[in-house]
């Protein structure tokens, strides 16, 4: 029997729900092949700057040898300066004595002034060599649309993991509170509650309203100065939230105040899904781009985070529901384990399997929300290049097809692919196909 | 039911209450001075002009100001610092108003503080009552540059470089003595400001209560009476009773220009839901019934990514490639509704807004037909799981009659409530259609105002959608309710 045979068996046999799942959704080709695509998506999102540059990767110029696109992540970050003989250059115009381009020789704001005025794939290009092609064509300005579908994926994958990353966070902890502990589980203190809402509201004032002018000049310096300061307020909130649970220690003693009374933490929780639920996102999004004096796509994906965690918390919760009457669950609560320890340890991870099918949605949508505020416009600088601006920029010429294929391709796969992903997962966690 | 619908009914209110608070949030954060935007961005009181125009924009500013409420306080109460006044609402002017809390945060000693912004006033004043004369012109500009920004600084090295170039064109013209010295007064308690500082007060936390007159009660509520009582002028009736304040960009009522906007939204959602609804039901029905077979593979992949077409893409593509010459293919118009004039017959009418709704609605329908036939399909299938299914099949009933009789009633359940779900994306959906085909919508009517910083249109519009979303969803919970009664609210 060869080693692999015997892998393969082990595998079989491993009845653990993950494993059954795993294998269950091996089985679905389109599914599986989605993944891997992600991972294409996931590498020219990293490489986005090495794929496509006016910089080449590496090059000798007056026989110094240089690094140019690895030196502009250490010029933006400030610990780096261009030398003088490259400082403020037109990277195509330079006489090299070699040069390493990248695939793709030319970066999304570059304006190819010699193509401008939307040359098409099989127009006649004046380009030196075919190695300078525009394959996708160029806009109006003469930037080249490959280029921005390049940077375009970098920020789809951006909104993907910005803001799922923020609804994932929310959506568990919310969701997990409120499927764990429902409506009688959670008991405390009078005075813990008592002390906990002062000083919550004691913290909010000296950590950020004292503090709004001081975080509000650093938002507008730098956003490094920015997450200092909000550092600075968050130790200071949480400072309060201590200070108040340790005072709590004492108080307890006194009869009254000592009595354990139970929060409904169901009730709250749901009620704040519903309300969530019931704002309009995109509209919501329009009206906070409306009063955001410098759009920026950060901002869009941020908001987009803040608004669709609901879907998780959902989901959780009510695997929660179902996972904390379970046997493990209460043997672990038998055992003495912490509260925490059996929420986040053994209730969560075994409902995770199943949120992974609302994240794979999530990101669907997250990008087809970005995009389709990006297409009109809003909460997106004019400098930054999306698959949404690139499709808008079609709407001003409508001989330039490629304007109007590509952006929109690019989208309905990356959209597509999540969704098969997801589905793939539904299928795969959906017990009646359980051997 | 009684009792589950009213309960619901209740928790309708303080979910209205909190997207009415978030959305007059939003409003209040928007950047601007509101007066200005709504005065058309006019400056008043500018450098040059006339000491009368300057008078008369002021007097125009603040009767604005007193229109739109912004007089009152902005809420209930307000949570600041001992240091902040009560009454720093009463500084109409929104630059000014921050600019003087920025104060308060760094000093803390209001009564400096206020004393240093009469000041500034006193020169502006002065200023008004100055002799002008060929000396005077260079010198008068610099001043009431300087003065008017003066009310909205707050660095101490910027304060100071502008004191001294007031000082510097004072110089200038012996007309300016007068102002001269106020300035020195000025000069003066600017220094007070910064000497006798009360930072401490700055971290001691109060609550000022406001009562009922305040700017969000009166933009929910209203001030005007109301069943008797006389109306006074510059009342208004408040959200909740149908007055959403006016537009700023051509001072019409946001009401009047949302009921023309509103037909077309409602026509287009209206065809293009029951469009979904009639060739859905069908077409999920069939697929269920045909399960595994090849059609209904290919049916359920290509209603899968019709799913996942981003909206806006189709609706480039049509454009692009269907409404032009470019191509070869110019079967539709590409923008708009057509012109319609009275002596055109009522087919005439209907056929040119019909050929220009086609393509508008396409795009409309295909997202919400590809999800409603998938969950129809879906219902169909776990409905044909149940064992009254079986047992009907075993006692030998038409395949035909189980379908119909027995499984399509069940599997509607889920259908109906998505009804209410289709209800908001429909808005967001509409959105995005009427912008790109330029029809002239409550999208296009959002999307303009937002670009105009319109505020009272896109947050109208925001609210408006919230509160519709909301009772779209008090529906679908009570219709699940009435045709599931095993529905109970609690769990």
């Amino acid at each position: 029997m060869s080693a692999q045979n015997i892998k393969q068996i082990s595998e079989t046999l491993d009845q653990s729900y993950s494993a059954i799942v795993k294998r269950q959704f091996r089985k679905n080709k389109m599914a599986v092949w989605s993944l891997r695509f992600i991972f294409v998506i996931v590498f020219i999102g990293l490489f986005a700057d090495f794929l496509s540059n006016d910089k080449p990767i590496a090059c000798s110029y007056k026989g110094n040898t240089y690094f140019p696109i690895a030196k502009s992540y250490g010029v933006s970050l400030g610990i780096a300066k261009w030398p003088k003989d490259i400082a403020n250059v037109d990277w195509h115009s330079l006489n090299y004595d070699w040069a390493l381009l990248p695939l793709i020789p030319y970066s999304p704001q570059y304006q190819d002034l010699k193509n401008d005025n939307f040359k098409g794939p099989f127009d006649e290009q004046d380009v030196p060599s075919f190695r300078f092609k525009h394959f996708l064509g160029t806009d109006k300005l003469g930037r080249d649309v490959m280029s921005g579908m390049i940077q375009g994926t970098r920020v789809a994958m951006m909104v993907g993991v910005i803001s799922m990353s923020i609804a994932v966070v929310i959506g568990i902890l919310l969701g997990s509170l409120a499927g764990y502990y429902g409506d009688t589980k959670l008991k405390m203190s009078r005075i813990r509650i008592y002390m906990n809402l002062l000083f919550f509201a004691l913290g909010v004032f000296y950590a950020f309203m004292v503090r709004s002018y001081v975080l509000s000049d650093a938002l507008s310096t730098s956003v490094g100065s920015f997450f200092i300061q909000l550092l600075i307020s968050l130790f200071v909130f949480f400072v309060f939230m201590i200070i108040a649970n340790v005072l709590v220690m004492p108080l307890k003693k006194i009869p009254f105040l000592g009595t354990q009374v139970s929060i409904p933490m169901d009730i709250l929780i749901s009620r704040l899904i519903e309300v969530m639920v019931s704002v309009p996102t995109l509209l919501l999004l329009l009206s906070i781009s409306a009063i955001m004096s410098k759009p920026s796509i950060f901002v869009t994906m941020i908001v987009i985070g803040f608004l669709g965690w609901t879907g998780i918390a959902k989901y959780v919760r009510a695997e929660l529901l179902k996972v904390r009457s379970l046997e493990f669950i209460e043997a672990a609560q038998a055992l003495g384990l912490s509260e925490a320890r059996v929420i986040f340890k053994h209730a969560i991870p075994n409902s995770l399997t199943s949120v992974l099918i609302t994240i794979a949605f999530g990101v669907a949508g997250a990008i087809l929300t970005e995009s389709s505020l990006s297409f009109l416009g809003i909460g997106v600088a004019p400098e930054e290049v999306t698959w949404g601006s690139l499709l808008s920029a079609s709407r001003s010429d409508v001989s330039a097809w490629w304007l109007a294929i590509f952006p929109g391709f690019a989208i309905f796969i990356t959209v597509t692919i999540f969704n098969l992903i997801g589905e793939g997962l539904a299928d795969a966690m959906d017990p009646r196909l359980k051997q | 039911m009684f009792k589950y619908v009213l309960k619901r009914f209740v928790y309708f209110i303080p979910t209205l209450a909190i997207i009415a608070l978030v959305t007059f949030a939003l409003s209040k954060m928007a950047p601007g001075d509101p007066v200005k935007l709504a005065l058309g961005n006019k400056d008043n009181g500018g450098e040059a002009g006339q000491t009368s125009e300057k008078i008369a924009g002021e007097k125009a500013y603040h009767e604005m100001a007193e229109k739109m409420g912004l007089h009152l306080p902005a809420f209930y109460f307000d949570l600041t610092t001992v240091a902040t006044p009560d009454t720093l609402y009463k500084y109409t002017k929104k630059p000014e108003r921050e600019n003087l809390s920025r104060l308060i945060a760094k000093y803390g000693n209001w009564d400096k503080i206020e004393a240093y912004y009469a000041n500034i006033k006193a020169v502006q004043f002065e200023m008004y009552k100055v002799q002008q004369d060929s000396t005077t012109f260079e010198g008068s500009r610099t001043l009431n540059s300087e003065i008017n920004r003066l009310f909205t600084l707050s660095k101490d090295d910027e304060i100071e470089a502008s004191l001294k170039t007031l000082q510097t064109a004072t110089t200038l013209s012996p007309n300016f003595n007068s102002v001269a010295a106020k300035i020195a007064s000025l000069q003066q308690s600017y220094s007070t400001v910064k000497t006798e500082t009360a930072n401490t007060k700055n971290f001691i936390p109060a609550i000022h209560f406001y009562g009922l007159n305040n700017q969000f009660h009166r933009w929910l509520f209203g001030d005007k009476p109301y069943f008797f009582g006389e109306e006074q002028p510059g009342q208004t009736a408040g959200f909740l009773r149908g007055d959403f304040g006016f537009s700023y960009l051509d001072k019409r009522p946001v009401w009047s220009k949302m009921k023309d906007a509103l037909p077309w939204t409602l026509l287009l959602n209206l065809i293009s839901i029951v469009l979904a609804y009639v060739v859905a039901i069908p077409l999920g029905v069939w697929s269920a019934r045909k399960k595994g077979s090849f059609a209904d593979n290919i049916v359920t992949f290509l209603l899968f990514l019709l799913n996942s077409l981003p909206v806006f893409w189709i609706a480039t593509l049509m454009i692009t490639f269907l409404t032009t010459d470019e191509y070869g293919m110019n079967f539709f118009p590409t923008f708009g509704l057509g012109e319609v004039d009275p002596s055109m017959s009522n087919m005439e009418v209907f056929t040119e807004r019909a050929v220009h709704l086609i393509l508008p609605i396409i795009c409309l329908t295909y997202g919400s037909w590809a999800y409603l036939s998938r969950q129809m399909r879906g219902g169909v299938l776990s409905v044909l799981r149940q064992d009254y299914i079986r047992t009907a099949k075993a006692k030998g009933l038409a395949e035909g009659k189980i379908i119909w009789k027995h499984a399509f009633r069940n599997s509607l359940i889920p259908i109906i409530t998505i009804f209410a779900s289709i209800f908001p994306s429909a808005i967001a959906g509409a959105f995005i259609i009427e912008n790109i085909f330029a029809i002239p919508g409550m999208g296009k009517l959002s999307f303009e105002g937002l670009v105009a910083r319109d505020y009272p249109m896109v947050f109208t519009v925001m609210l408006l959608s919230a509160v519709l979303t909301l009772i779209g969803n008090l529906v679908a919970d009570i219709l699940y309710a009435v045709v599931d009664p095993r529905i109970s609210f609690n769990k």
